[in-house]
């Protein structure tokens, strides 16, 4: 146990990252689902990685509501993605574009 | 320990049991009978803004916004937030009889409109990060659902994705400014993080303007601030009327609810000169969503882009606050207008679109002797939009625009937003004046009344009641808003 909190911070920093790099680069929408799903987890890691070094259970509380929330967010995300399979046969955003102004 | 007699925690079980029960009893029932839904989504939506208007009454609110030890404060400011999410939820129900008649699934439509609003009432009534980023989601996920209902409509769906992808991000970046300011202040309720944020060591300061500039890019998404508005025109347009009513009218409204119990508090114990940045990107909103407004041909994207504009204008409230007592009234004020006028505006649309099947402005040509009570209802928003007198819309930009004039007293560009905010309602006074000029004094190839539905005869007869009321008399509707905020600009003085 001789990992400091800013260990933990760093490795959330850089998964945030990741997922901010793959929502803004990547174009396959489930590639870009993944993406959410990285920003909400680093969030997620910070939280309990601050609650180790604070003496209450909310931050533990909170990363527990904001993983049953997500997993809620990425099945809606997913059905909307397979939607748009069956109407496109493709996931690709690119496609994505009758609406414009 | 929660107080089950609290307005919130009432709202909550009354709506959520209704909001669970509808989709099960369409599960046992067999006969086909859509309005049933629908019924019992209005019944329970009425009883509940019944409810609040009785608490309110009978004076078991507290006055002003408070900030309790507990997830939820029963306090005025939640009440008046609660008001006008119910009322756009009832709009929407109503509006959609007739849109959702013969459509697959009703039971669920309903269900998640009464779900998205009891997350929209929580958001204005939460004290705890917590709590706020549960109703968060609890607004948003039904909504993603919603946007996408026409599964056979391509743009509904790409409406959907784009939305989804958005809002997700956007919670994303909420929960890592919840975190940050839960690593800096050892708790998440919001009263203690203010406290937490004025005794902050100088060097942690940069993590806490984080935190602070993260909760505004995260509501700001939602609310469609100029930076972070790309997604709005598009799920405005391919999202179904009514439910492009719930999104401009509640969930933005949601935004500033949730703005303005986080980001002020935040800032105000930062003691930041946070004022001239947010004024710069209220001028920057209104002005982008005006412009982009006049060269559009589809009704609702022309609307979804006044909805930016009007965020515009409702951020000047929140820009001035350290400096206007009324700042902060004047945008709570136009707050409960605009929800009104713009989900008059979209449920008129939503009848158009179902009965004539025509969304392009140049379409639209004689409209007003085809459907004349949705044209007048239209025209009676758009007017309001606009902000003419005697209408509800002038008085809330009166408010707002006066608020920054007195606020020139303290800081001298205060003025100047009075002034983009009057140009700009002249501006989009063009565009929309250019609509009516279309559905009355230019021959449509048909001259024929159609029949119009119902429902929405009966929301535009509200909804016109409703501007033309408070426009003639707007007095108690600003003793409430007003009523509604003291502790939040008190808390200026405080710290």
């Amino acid at each position: 146990m001789t990992n400091g909190l800013i260990d933990f911070v760093l490795v959330s920093v850089a998964l945030l990252a990741i997922g901010i790099y793959g929502l803004s680069v990547k174009r396959n929408a489930i590639r870009m689902l993944f993406g959410v799903e990285m920003i909400i987890n680093s969030a997620n890691l910070n939280l309990v990685a601050f609650a180790r070094f604070i003496p209450n259970s909310q931050g533990q509380t909170l990363a527990l509501f904001s993983i049953a929330i997500a997993a809620a967010e990425v099945a809606v995300g997913l059905a909307l993605v397979i939607v748009a399979y069956r109407m496109y046969k493709n996931i690709d955003i690119e496609d994505f574009r009758s609406l414009k102004g | 320990m929660l107080d089950f007699t609290s307005t919130p925690i009432i709202l909550t079980l009354m709506l959520g049991a209704v909001g669970v029960i509808i989709p099960v009893i369409s599960a046992v029932r067999k006969e086909k009978n859509d309005s049933l839904y629908g019924g019992i989504a209005f019944a329970a939506l009425i009883a509940a803004i019944g409810f609040v208007i009785y608490q309110i009454i009978s004076k078991n609110v507290t006055p002003g916004a408070i900030f309790s030890k507990g997830v939820l404060a029963n306090d005025t400011f939640g009440s008046f937030f609660a008001i006008a999410m119910l009322i756009v939820g009832i709009m929407t129900t109503v509006g959609s009889f007739n849109f959702m008649k013969g459509r697959a699934n009703p039971a669920v439509y309903y269900s998640l409109i009464v779900l998205a609003s009891i997350g929209m009432v929580l958001i204005a009534y939460s004290t705890d990060l917590v709590m706020l980023f549960v109703a968060w989601e609890l607004m948003s996920i039904p909504t993603y659902v919603l946007a996408g209902y026409l599964k056979k409509d391509p743009s509904s769906n790409e409406a959907a994705i784009k939305y989804f992808l958005f809002g997700a991000l956007s919670s994303g970046i909420i929960i890592w400014g919840i975190s940050l300011a839960y690593g800096l202040t050892g708790s998440t309720n919001i009263e203690q993080v203010i406290s937490g944020f004025s005794h902050l060591s100088p060097d942690m300061m940069p993590l806490a303007i984080l935190a602070v500039g993260m909760f505004i890019a995260g509501f700001g998404f939602k609310i469609g601030l100029v930076p972070f508005h790309m997604w709005l025109p598009d799920t405005y347009e391919g999202a179904p009327p009514t439910i492009s009513a719930l999104l401009a009218a509640g969930t933005k409204k949601a935004g500033f609810a949730a703005a303005l119990r986080v980001i002020i508090m935040g800032a105000v114990a930062l003691n930041l000169n946070w004022s001239l940045a947010l004024a710069i990107i209220a001028i920057i909103t209104m002005t982008f969503g005006n412009l982009a407004a006049i060269k559009q041909k589809n009704l609702s994207r022309m609307l979804a882009y006044s909805s930016i504009g009007h965020a515009g204008y409702i951020l000047i409230g929140l820009s001035i606050a350290p400096f206007s007592a009324i700042g902060i009234a004047a945008s709570l004020f136009h707050i409960l207008n605009h929800a009104v006028m713009k989900a008059a505006a979209f449920i008129a649309v939503a009848g158009i679109v179902t009965t004539l099947s025509i969304s392009h402005i140049d379409k639209l040509r004689g409209l007003g002797k085809r459907m004349p009570i949705t044209s007048l209802g239209l025209v009676i928003s758009l007017l309001a939009l606009a902000g003419v007198p005697p209408l509800n819309g002038f008085w809330s930009k009166l408010m707002l625009f006066g608020s920054a004039i007195n606020a020139g007293a303290t800081v001298s560009w205060a003025p100047y937003l009075a002034v983009a905010g009057v140009l700009n309602s002249a501006l989009s006074l063009a565009y929309y004046g250019w609509i009516i000029r279309k559905m009355y004094f230019e021959e449509g190839e048909s001259e024929k009344r159609v029949k119009e539905p119902k429902s929405i005869i009966a929301v535009m007869i509200f909804s016109i009641i409703f501007m033309v009321g408070i426009g003639v008399y707007p007095d108690p509707f600003i003793q409430f808003a007003k009523s509604a905020v003291p502790t939040l600009a008190g808390l200026a003085t405080v710290h």
